[in-house]
């Protein structure tokens, strides 16, 4: 958490990417077996996971774990919260999450991009009841395509299942809809009962895993992270947009 | 009840769990015990951070300290209040627990007196 992970202006007036050059498929040795010389840390890996989508669908409650509301209310804190680390194991690792959740940005140009630029994995969520949540998709998609390393894993969650009665999206709107973009992945939910919502964390995190060769993993990772430091006001240069299919 | 809670090496000898739902915040041996006297919002009541005004704090002294927000096994951090950022439950989102300057960014701390101990 040093070092910002969005761009450095370099002594160029081009503008590095830190966080999508250490996404770069083409890493060369040097900079591996630099990557490798890092102190070790407690956790076996760090990612970022960010969650998005409309107004209202949800974004939060997935966040947390459904709690007793009463309780809650009464203590929880009114400023709310940034993002959370938690800690899952997996396949005898431990992986530490940084999880942001985008509430109350939700007007698409306002999230920065380095919310984008330095996740792993992206959750974007819509509303089953909803339908003009599911319209939205495609403009996330375009902040997806447009922000995002190309790497990163998707996951698209239909949420608010336990308001099955007022369902307006159907189970294969949702899975149609996922099937077009190469590699993402979809799943119902319902944060308010708690269903499927561990599962979506640990499904995603389990993609990212399987994807990384092992000796990058631990470094990599820990450059991806995002630090406490406001971003910019100037939004950086862009990357050029990932063509429409990704490539697995 | 100090030594009970610290190893020789100065260490939290056992793990640190949220007081109402026991999510594990801090694995054993990995913060340290400082004394600094650190502003909290109180718990109990839902307003103390939104009236600026008067805020129902309380002054705490001992507190476990990490340098890594990774170190941390779950926890929440809230928005910034001020240059503030105060630490919750990652489950329940109970709290303040703790404290994170921004303008220290490598100092973590939560509070003894707002969590339980393994």
């Amino acid at each position: 958490m040093d070092s910002r992970p969005g761009y450095q202006r370099g002594s160029s007036n081009h503008l590095a990417y830190g966080g999508s050059a250490s996404n770069s498929p083409a890493l060369t040795g040097a900079q591996a077996a630099r990557r490798r010389k890092q102190p070790p840390r407690p956790a076996d890996f760090k990612l970022q996971v960010i969650i998005i989508g409309s107004r209202g669908v949800g974004k939060t409650s997935l966040m947390e774990r459904f709690t007793d509301d009463t309780f809650c209310e009464a203590c929880k804190s009114t400023v709310g919260v940034d993002f959370k680390i938690k800690t899952v194991e997996l396949r005898g690792k431990k992986i530490r999450l940084q999880i942001w959740d985008t509430a109350g940005q939700e007007r698409f140009n306002s999230i920065t991009s380095a919310y984008y630029r330095s996740a792993k994995g992206i959750i974007l969520v819509y509303d089953i009841t909803k339908k003009e949540t599911f319209e939205d998709l495609p403009k996330w998609m375009k902040m997806i395509d447009k922000y995002a390393s190309e790497e990163a894993e998707l996951l698209l969650v239909g949420n608010k299942l336990d308001c099955e009665t007022d369902r307006e999206i159907t189970r294969q709107q949702g899975e149609k809809f996922a099937q077009q973009i190469t590699g993402m992945r979809f799943c119902e939910a319902s944060a308010k009962d708690n269903f499927n919502v561990d599962e979506i964390f640990l499904k995603l995190v389990d993609d990212i895993l399987k994807k990384m060769p092992l000796d990058l993993v631990r470094s990599e990772l820990s450059n991806s992270i995002l630090s406490l430091q406001p971003e910019p006001e100037v939004p950086p240069e862009l990357p050029p947009p990932r063509p429409p299919l990704r490539c697995c | 009840m100090e030594q009970d809670l610290v190893s020789v090496d100065g260490k939290n000898s056992r793990a640190v769990l949220c007081q109402r739902c026991g999510c594990r915040v801090l694995s054993a041996g990995v913060a340290t015990l400082a004394k600094r006297e650190l502003l909290l919002p109180s718990m109990r009541k839902k307003s103390s951070l939104s009236e600026s005004s008067s805020p129902d704090c309380e002054l705490l002294a001992e507190h476990w300290l990490v340098h890594d927000m990774f170190t941390f096994e779950n926890v929440g951090f809230t928005k910034d209040v001020g240059s503030i950022k105060y630490l919750v439950c990652a489950d329940c989102e109970v709290g303040p627990i703790g404290w994170h300057s921004l303008e220290e960014k490598s100092n973590f701390y939560v509070a003894l007196e707002r969590v339980r101990h393994e």
